[in-house]
């Protein structure tokens, strides 16, 4: 029983960190860049799968789909990011020009043509039966009973190294450049500042974050099938972020941990096949009541973006504080 | 003669599920996402209180009324008072609400799909070719009835005319003695009511599953940006452009692909009109969020 319950939560921590990573990808686009992107999961799922094309090895014969060049992961996992950001990179710039509804519905569009197409052309994705057995890194020189660990382990560093980016491109002019447009734009681009290239670099580096966190999810789940990349993920990575705190690196860190568990302790119980589907029914019912509640008493997330203050050296301490002030 | 029929069906039933979408973006301003669950409650109900033996348009009737209470307590309870915090907060908490509505009717009516129990009825036959059924003709009929009832409804009523002017300017239609609150208790009243009725026609036509409010409100998000995002009657036309449209091109293209074409199609028009169509008319400029 207690081993059982280590490894269920080795792997809701492990989803934790996967989710925590597209929080990571979605705050820097839309806490930051003030980007409402619902079509976050396009790069998630791009990213999966080309990662799956290049390291799986080659289609068996009751198998259809192309490449499966069995490179190594490295390789991999770099042209996911590439074809996350080169995906970025072509729905950017039609879709970055038109106002912020717009840019929300028309990214959700474009995510799911993404999707019909992963279902359809299954010459290149073997369909809706996806594709089953990928191995994960390590799998063979760990021995069965702790590869859980192993995996939360390679999830939380490169969930740290997501975050330790993160946090050096807002604290860069990069990020700063964002605040500056956010506060006053008109300003920010006297100063020199272009928002739409901004914009697009946002973009593209959010797709190659997401395109990633693709990689990390196979790594999970060893099979790769369009189902898992429905709007329903994207929804879902919002909901974590804003149950964290949009705008905030702690907050987008917390929250994806946070949403995994509300949504998957319940998973634990052990209930009949009938009572399962109502249960899972009412958990989604669940992370909905929540969602709504920290909207409306904690709109700014638990873990709110904290105003940075600078402050020369010379100065006195608290007196001629230049705030950079957050938005609400 | 195929692409007339299921084109004219299925703009009727966009039509009616869309046209409240449309006045609640336009008077509240934010993408309620709750909107298509509403077609789920008012399927699930009328579909609930048929069992209980009601006739199924007895069943209907009371269903979308009860979608129109539900739609004034989501307003009442849920979405007013986050108001204040604007668009973003508003688009999630109608996120939050859908998860909920969707999870209830889960939980309460199974995964399974389910039917209506209506007594088959074979198409009328016009000129030897086959028809529509007369449940698809009342569906159709009744749609337009709906739209030009709304038409009516906005222009020339009082309560029609509040909506117009909060929709307008908020400041300036309350200095004018108009009462936004219940404007807005109106409008959620009639956009909730409309997607009830569009949902129990979707399962007369089609089947009921959980799914579909969940499937009809990325149609009804296309159509709402075809048209021009709060333009009514921007909507009115661009949910008989799509449904046309994607008839037509499933002609060309694998049926898997339905909502893909939709969204295919308002790609390509966000790309040469960023407007939607209501910009063909010359709608849409002055709006300013």
């Amino acid at each position: 029983m207690t081993s059982g319950l280590i490894l269920f939560l080795v792997s809701i921590l492990s989803l934790g960190a996967i989710y925590a990573v597209l929080c990571m990808a979605l705050n820097l686009e839309s806490g930051v860049g003030g980007l409402w992107d619902l079509g976050i999961v396009s790069f998630f799922g791009v990213g999966a799968y080309t990662y799956v094309l290049l390291t799986a090895p080659a289609a068996a014969d009751y198998q259809a789909y192309i490449f499966g060049f069995e490179l190594p992961i490295w390789v991999g996992a770099v042209a996911a990011m590439a074809a996350g950001a080169l995906c970025a990179l072509l729905i950017g710039p039609p879709t970055l020009r038109l106002k912020r509804e717009y840019f929300l519905i028309t990214t959700l569009a474009f995510a799911e043509v993404i999707r019909q197409f992963l279902t359809n052309e299954s010459w290149l994705t073997n369909g809706v039966a996806g594709i089953y057995g990928l191995r994960p890194p390590l799998r063979d020189v760990v021995a069965p009973g702790n590869y859980g660990f192993v995996m939360l382990g390679m999830l939380l560093v490169g969930l740290a190294v997501v975050t330790l980016i993160a946090r050096h491109l807002i604290a860069a002019p990069f990020g700063r450049a964002f605040k500056a447009i956010r506060e006053n734009e008109p300003l920010a681009i006297t100063a020199g500042i272009a928002p739409k290239r901004q914009n697009l670099m946002v973009y593209v580096l959010a797709g190659a974050i997401s395109g990633l966190a693709g990689v990390f999810y196979i790594w999970f789940n060893t099979i790769v099938t369009p189902g898992q990349f429905t709007s329903d993920v994207t929804f879902f990575v919002w909901t974590a972020l804003i149950i964290g705190g949009l705008g905030s690196l702690r907050g987008a860190l917390a929250g994806g941990f946070i949403f995994v568990i509300l949504h998957d302790i319940l998973r634990f119980i052990p209930v009949s096949g009938e009572a399962a589907a109502t249960v899972s029914s009412l958990r989604t019912a669940l992370i909905g009541l929540v969602l709504i509640a920290i909207l409306r008493w904690r709109p700014n997330g638990l873990f709110p973006e904290r105003p940075v203050a600078f402050r020369a050296d010379s100065e006195p301490a608290p007196a001629s504080r230049a705030m950079v002030s957050r938005n609400a | 003669m195929d692409i007339l029929i299921f084109g004219t069906i299925s703009a009727s039933i966009l039509l009616l599920s869309s046209i409240g979408f449309s006045m609640v973006l336009k008077t509240e301003g934010f993408i309620n996402v709750a909107h298509g669950q509403a077609l789920l409650v008012g399927a699930y109900g009328a579909l609930y209180l048929n069992h209980l033996g009601l006739p199924l348009w007895v069943a209907a009737v009371v269903a979308a009324v009860g979608c129109g209470f539900l739609g004034v307590a989501m307003n009442r309870l849920l979405f007013r008072p986050v108001k204040a915090q604007g668009i973003l907060v508003l688009l999630f908490t109608s996120v939050g609400v859908a998860y909920v509505i969707y999870g209830v009717v889960g939980a309460l009516a199974g995964k399974r799909m389910l039917a209506y129990d209506l007594p088959p009825m074979r198409a009328w036959q016009i000129a030897g070719e086959p028809f529509m059924t007369p449940y698809e003709l009342a569906i159709v009929a009744l749609a337009i009835a709906s739209a030009l009832g709304v038409h009516v409804f906005l222009t020339y009523t009082w309560a029609g005319k509040c909506i117009r002017a909060v929709a307008d300017n908020e400041d300036l239609a309350r200095a004018r003695g108009f009462n936004p609150r219940r404007t807005s208790d109106i409008v959620w009243f009639v956009a909730t009511a409309l997607a009830g009725l569009a949902g129990i026609f979707l399962g007369i036509v089609g089947s009921l599953h959980t799914q579909m409010g969940w499937q009809q409100i990325i149609m009804i998000l296309a159509v709402t940006v075809l048209g021009g995002l709060g333009s009514i009657y921007g909507v009115m036309l661009a949910s008989v452009v799509l449904a046309f449209g994607i008839e037509i091109g499933l002609t060309v293209i694998s049926s898997n692909y339905r909502t893909g074409l939709a969204f295919a199609l308002i790609i390509a028009v966000l790309l040469v009109r960023p407007g939607g169509l209501q910009s063909l008319w010359g709608g849409g400029q002055l709006r300013s969020h």
